[in-house]
């Protein structure tokens, strides 16, 4: 696959690199020539110095072929414009935007790009890890808005039905597994201690849960 | 009209000036501190908006929903195009106007990004410089639409080709057209059969093209 990546700091140039460990041909755009020093040494791809909103510049990264723009700069407008361009007017089958400042969010919601929203998604790891060490993310959808959450059924809810643990709105069972063996729980279902117990759930929901688990 | 105008540098500031002195209602947003403190000293305070402009809240806060017209006069091209979408698609602001800093960033100033007008600075004063090279005496009295178009004028000096010559024999092409003739201080209204005398003022509307075809009549004849 042919990809162009956006922005050679300190994401870019890890996408770049993970990129071409794989296999494909990556071509990367900085508007400083300085910045492709963080690049892996072994790296081995195409370093197009230029401004990112220059047509030229754009066809020298092969946007025309491209299969798949990943856009990654410090700069949330540019990010979102560049991506834009790349869907609008070159019909990129997968675009990629880095979301840098929360605050820019919503600029990427009106041009409907696919974002990855590492600060708050980052942020929002780290309180949880520091906060609620018992419960973690398996797996979080979109931008966190759904994650899945794994806990273990501790001593004071053996024997309880699920449903009397998990609150009823805003969280639903995905799977319930006892000693090595997962199943498709319901509300019904029993629990035991040491059950690992998966629910998917928006923040609403996860934060009553953490209450009952309290 | 109500403006809301994004940007509040140089252009912004005197963009807002020039539009509160015609009566027109602006508002202006800015989220850099420094230049803040600048405006502050030059616009009406209850003008200022303070804030990111991707914030719908602080868009809101400015009345974008309500404008008739979003100029975008950041200093980033980016910015500009982001706000000129944003505005189009989340308001259906009926008119946006962007300005373009970088040239080569030019193409990307149209309905990809919902920018109805595209003030490119670098391109307009190029054009004007290479106007008042090319013109002689042609005086150049209003640009027109963003310079497409002008009101020019020039005298009929001895010996140009048009002189004995009547309006509808020009052969002037269809971005020219002649508005008046001022001969001896008083305006003539021009028709066809008007025939140019030596001395005479002539005022015309004219493309850039148009105004070089009717520059060569104002010269002597080539000769034979």
């Amino acid at each position: 696959m042919k990809y162009i990546i956006v922005g050679c700091g300190r994401v870019g140039s890890e996408l770049a690199y993970t990129l071409f460990t794989k296999g494909h041909t990556v071509a990367i755009i900085d508007h400083l020539a300085s910045a492709f020093n963080n690049l892996h040494p072994e790296f081995r791809g195409r370093m197009i110095e230029g401004e990112a909103l220059n047509k030229d510049v754009l066809l020298r990264a092969g946007i025309e072929t491209a299969d798949g723009l990943a856009t990654v700069t410090n700069s949330d407008t540019l990010n979102s414009v560049v991506a834009h361009i790349g869907r609008t007017a070159y019909h990129i089958p997968r675009v990629v935007v880095r979301n840098y400042d929360p605050d820019w969010r919503p600029l990427h919601e009106i041009f409907e790009h696919q974002i990855v929203s590492s600060s708050s998604w980052g942020a929002q790891r780290i309180e949880e890890m520091l906060a609620h060490p018992d419960m973690h993310t398996i797996y979080s959808a979109g931008n966190g808005e759904v994650e899945i959450y794994q806990f273990i059924v501790s001593h004071k809810f053996d024997g309880k039905k699920l449903g009397d643990i998990i609150p009823n709105s805003n969280c639903s069972p995905v799977s319930l597994t006892r000693a090595g063996k997962a199943i498709l729980p319901d509300c019904n279902t029993i629990v035991h201690e040491n059950d690992i117990v998966l629910v998917s759930a928006i923040l609403e929901g996860i934060q009553a849960l953490r209450q009952q688990l309290i | 009209m109500f403006v809301v105008i994004v940007g509040g540098g140089r252009t912004g500031t005197q963009l807002a000036s020039i539009l509160i002195l015609q009566k027109h209602q602006v508002h202006i947003i800015e989220r850099r501190p420094d230049v803040l403190a600048r405006i502050h000293r030059e616009l009406p305070t209850e003008i200022i908006y303070e804030g990111n402009y991707s914030d719908p809240l602080v868009l809101e806060q400015a009345g974008v929903k309500n404008a008739d017209v979003v100029a975008a006069c950041t200093v980033n091209d980016a910015d500009n195009l982001a706000v000129c979408f944003l505005a189009r698609r989340r308001y259906n602001t009926p008119r946006t106007i962007a300005r373009v800093n970088n040239p080569r960033n030019a193409w990307l100033f149209d309905e990809k990004f919902h920018v109805d007008v595209a003030l490119n600075n670098a391109e307009i004063m190029a054009r004007m410089i290479e106007e008042e090279m090319s013109m002689g005496d042609m005086i150049t009295l209003l640009k027109l639409r963003r310079g497409d178009y002008s009101l020019v004028e020039e005298k009929v000096p001895p010996k140009a080709k048009l002189i004995g010559m009547a309006i509808k024999d020009l052969a002037l092409p269809e971005e020219c057209v002649i508005a008046a003739i001022i001969r001896h201080g008083k305006v003539v209204v021009p028709r066809g059969i008007t025939v140019f005398e030596e001395g005479d003022e002539v005022l015309a509307i004219t493309s850039h093209d148009g105004a070089i075809q009717l520059m060569d009549l104002f010269s002597p004849p080539n000769p034979v």
